[in-house]
């Protein structure tokens, strides 16, 4: 499976779902979308998106969350798989995207690449639906299901390696949810929330 | 107080110290507790509550606080969140001449009779930018409403310590 095979379903069927994206999917999801529910853990803490994912997910139960998870940030916080599953979010999807490399440090191979099956990983840690896909089309004909599943969802597919760079921030950043701060960017999304707060401010 | 202020969850990762007040917090009505497997993954996950609009708070121990270094700067502080991070303080009593202003070396981290994760605490919490108080007793509650209105006017997570174990 290609990122853009990956990525391009989701983004036509994603509705108002918010979409957390993480270190090598960070530019193509932004070449796929540009919406104000996007939101990229960039410049941020590493392998921690899947947990700022179902914190999200907890605050907002009406709303479904995806989270765009590589299999090395997902390793730094395996345990995340067991929190999400005991906290019962049922509108939480993580993607775990396998592509058996650090891909933005440069494509240093990950432990256990191409043995570990993040599907049973978080089938076993409580998940009520997990899948696993290795092809293109069998993913794209699924996803319709997979969106309609009571979570928390995971996604495991084996995707190509690809060349993206390390992650930065700024007004050069092709990227329209790069071109903004961390701290910017959190709140442009509780904006896109319509989180009412005096807390609003920085953007 | 935690009810007053409109606290909606408590991430936590619990000790011996914190036993009394989860247990307390398990009884509704009150904030929803939310146990983490380790204690950076509580700062993301809070980070991520804020950011959907809930008012969460940490509670954690201090030799979690200490494992979650990237965490904290990378979410929390990173991201400017709002957050009162409760940190019971394990240790506190065997610190005795050894002041936590003091920089800690070798020799204090490997004495027997210091718990060296006491030692470091408060250094590292100056360190990473996160202010702190203490919470000793009924009398410093007020403490908590402070808290509470430093992290919104600095709009950054701050610390309370709990040398003592809750009751």
């Amino acid at each position: 499976v290609t990122k853009d095979e990956l990525l391009a379903p989701l983004a036509r069927l994603r509705g108002e779902r918010v979409v957390v994206t993480t270190m090598g999917l960070v530019r193509p999801w932004a070449r796929h979308s540009d919406h104000p529910l996007d939101f990229a853990s960039a410049d941020s803490a590493m392998g921690h998106a899947a947990d700022f994912a179902l914190g999200l997910a907890l605050a907002r139960p009406e709303r479904g969350v995806v989270c765009l998870n590589g299999d090395g940030s997902m390793l730094m916080t395996l345990g995340t798989l067991v929190t999400a599953a005991a906290s019962g979010a049922r509108n939480l999807l993580l993607f775990v995207a396998e592509n058996g490399t650090y891909e933005v440090t440069g494509n240093q191979k990950v432990p256990g690449a191409g043995r570990v099956d993040y599907a049973a990983l978080a089938r076993a840690a409580g998940f009520p639906r997990a899948f696993r896909f290795r092809d293109a089309a069998a993913y794209a004909a699924t996803l319709p299901e997979v969106l309609d599943a009571q979570g928390p969802v995971c996604v495991a597919a084996e995707v190509e390696p690809g060349e993206e760079t390390p992650l930065g921030r700024g007004p050069g950043q092709d990227a329209r949810y790069l071109r903004l701060s961390l701290a910017e960017s959190v709140r442009a999304l509780r904006r896109g929330l319509a989180v009412g707060s005096g807390l609003l401010s920085t953007v | 107080v935690l009810r007053r202020q409109r606290v909606t969850h408590v991430v936590t990762l619990p000790d011996n110290a914190s036993a009394a007040l989860v247990s307390c917090l398990e009884s509704p009505p009150g904030p929803r507790l939310v146990w983490v497997t380790r204690e950076g993954e509580a700062f993301a996950l809070a980070a991520g509550l804020w950011a959907g609009g809930a008012l969460p708070v940490v509670l954690i121990q201090n030799t979690g606080l200490l494992e979650s270094g990237d965490a904290l700067r990378g979410t929390a502080m990173r991201m400017r969140v709002p957050l009162v991070c409760l940190v019971t303080y394990r240790g506190y009593a065997t610190l005795g001449e050894a002041s936590p202003a003091a920089a800690p070396d070798g020799a204090l981290l490997g004495r027997p009779d210091v718990d060296s994760v006491a030692v470091l605490t408060e250094p590292t919490l100056r360190a990473w930018g996160v202010p702190y108080a203490f919470l000793r007793g009924d009398d410093d509650v007020p403490r908590l409403g402070e808290a509470f209105a430093d992290a919104a006017r600095l709009e950054q997570p701050v610390a309370l310590l709990l040398p003592e174990a809750t009751t």
